[in-house]
């Protein structure tokens, strides 16, 4: 299994996927012109790594996230999700700026209907 | 028993009977009967498969009900978490439009802001008086107390300009430690004597440090608008003034005449 790195932006995030343990870490904010276009390949990278792997984790630091976004973190959750309810390791830690409380409300927000780990982590 | 089965009985019976094997009605009805049974076992197979694709067709409108619903729910989630970024984005250029329009030291209006608000009563020819306030010696209280003392001072002097004594529309940090006042609909007299009772307030108020008080004078220059006179012009009146006072000596009020 590769690894994916995709560079930030001021509009898009800095995007890691990396093996051995499973990981996707996600930092910045989102709002790119073509939301599909950018998540799609760390869509399909996640479901190939549940497909072999037992664990995944899941380290978000996104701030701003526009409406696209949204659906596709959405999307992102519900795979894991569904590979949380098939017995695989899935977790997910949503880091915040202390300062900015609304951005954990935003991430409670998601966090409802899951049943997977899922951690919402001040900063700083 | 009802009547098909009965007829179906007799028959049946009828055609098993050796006292009509010879009779010559017996094979025709024996081939009728055939083509009977053979018609009611399809009617029966076309009913049961006409049922079956009754059943998958209602498991199909009820998975499309219940796949709606769980998109309908999807969606509003979308749109709830989506209005809530727009209200976090909304905030967030609210206070970026205050932080472009205040000093982060004092709270007080910028010089955009200020040389904004005097533009805007000038075109609209309001009649107004000016100050450009200036800290006396503000250099040497950086210089034997430190750049955080000088905070400080400019802090309370800030502090006490804003105070409310009466008709100043807008106070604003003008330059390191300068402020402009503007007063609309005051003559100069009456400007004079807001600035009078600023220039004693700043000094009541100045903070102490470590025990010492950082006792700080302000000077004060006036001017009050004359027709057609343009922001430019105004202010060059006012730093004049400014100048003036701090020649006479400063610690006080001087106004452009």
């Amino acid at each position: 299994m590769t690894e994916l790195k995709i560079a930030g932006s001021t509009s898009t995030p800095t995007i890691e996927c990396t093996t051995q343990p499973a990981r996707v870490y996600m930092k910045g904010d989102s709002y790119p012109e073509n939301a599909f276009d950018l998540y799609q390949p760390v869509l399909q990278w996640m479901e190939a790594q549940l497909a072999s792997a037992d664990a995944l984790t899941m380290d978000l630091e996104l701030v701003y996230l526009n409406t696209s976004s949204v659906r596709i973190m959405m999307d992102l959750f519900d795979t894991l999700e569904e590979a949380h309810t098939s017995g695989r390791q899935v977790t997910v830690n949503w880091y915040y700026d202390a300062r900015n409380e609304r951005v954990a409300e935003l991430a409670g927000e998601f966090k409802e209907d899951l049943s997977l780990p899922f951690h919402i982590l001040p900063q700083g | 028993m009802n009547a098909a089965s009965d007829s179906e009985t007799r028959i049946e019976a009828l055609l098993a009977d050796p006292a009509y094997a010879e009779h010559p009605m017996r094979e025709p009805l024996a081939q009728l009967y055939r083509q009977f049974q053979e018609q009611v076992r399809q009617l029966d197979r076309i009913t049961r498969i006409s049922d079956r694709y009754q059943n998958a067709a209602q498991r199909e409108a009820s998975s499309l009900t219940e796949r709606l619903n769980k998109h309908l729910k999807q969606v509003e989630k979308i749109a709830r978490i989506s209005d809530r970024y727009q209200a976090m984005l909304q905030d967030l250029n609210k206070r970026l439009e205050h932080e472009s329009t205040h000093d982060a030291l004092t709270g007080l209006a910028n010089r955009r802001l200020g040389l904004a608000r005097l533009s805007e009563l000038i075109a609209a020819d309001q009649p107004l008086s000016i100050a450009l306030v200036d800290v006396d010696h503000f250099k040497r209280v950086n210089d034997a107390f430190g750049h955080e003392a000088g905070d400080q001072a400019l802090t309370a002097v800030a502090h006490a300009l804003r105070d409310p004594l009466g008709g100043t529309e807008l106070v604003a940090r003008w330059g390191g430690e300068e402020f402009l006042l503007i007063w609309p609909q005051t003559d100069l007299a009456a400007a004079i004597e807001h600035a009078q009772a600023l220039r004693l307030a700043v000094p009541a108020q100045a903070p102490t440090l470590a025990g010492r008080t950082l006792r700080t004078t302000v000077s004060l220059g006036l001017a009050q608008r004359r027709d057609g006179e343009s922001v430019s012009q105004l202010l060059r009146r006012a730093d004049a003034a400014l100048y003036a006072a701090k020649d006479a000596g400063r610690d006080r009020v001087m106004a452009a005449q």
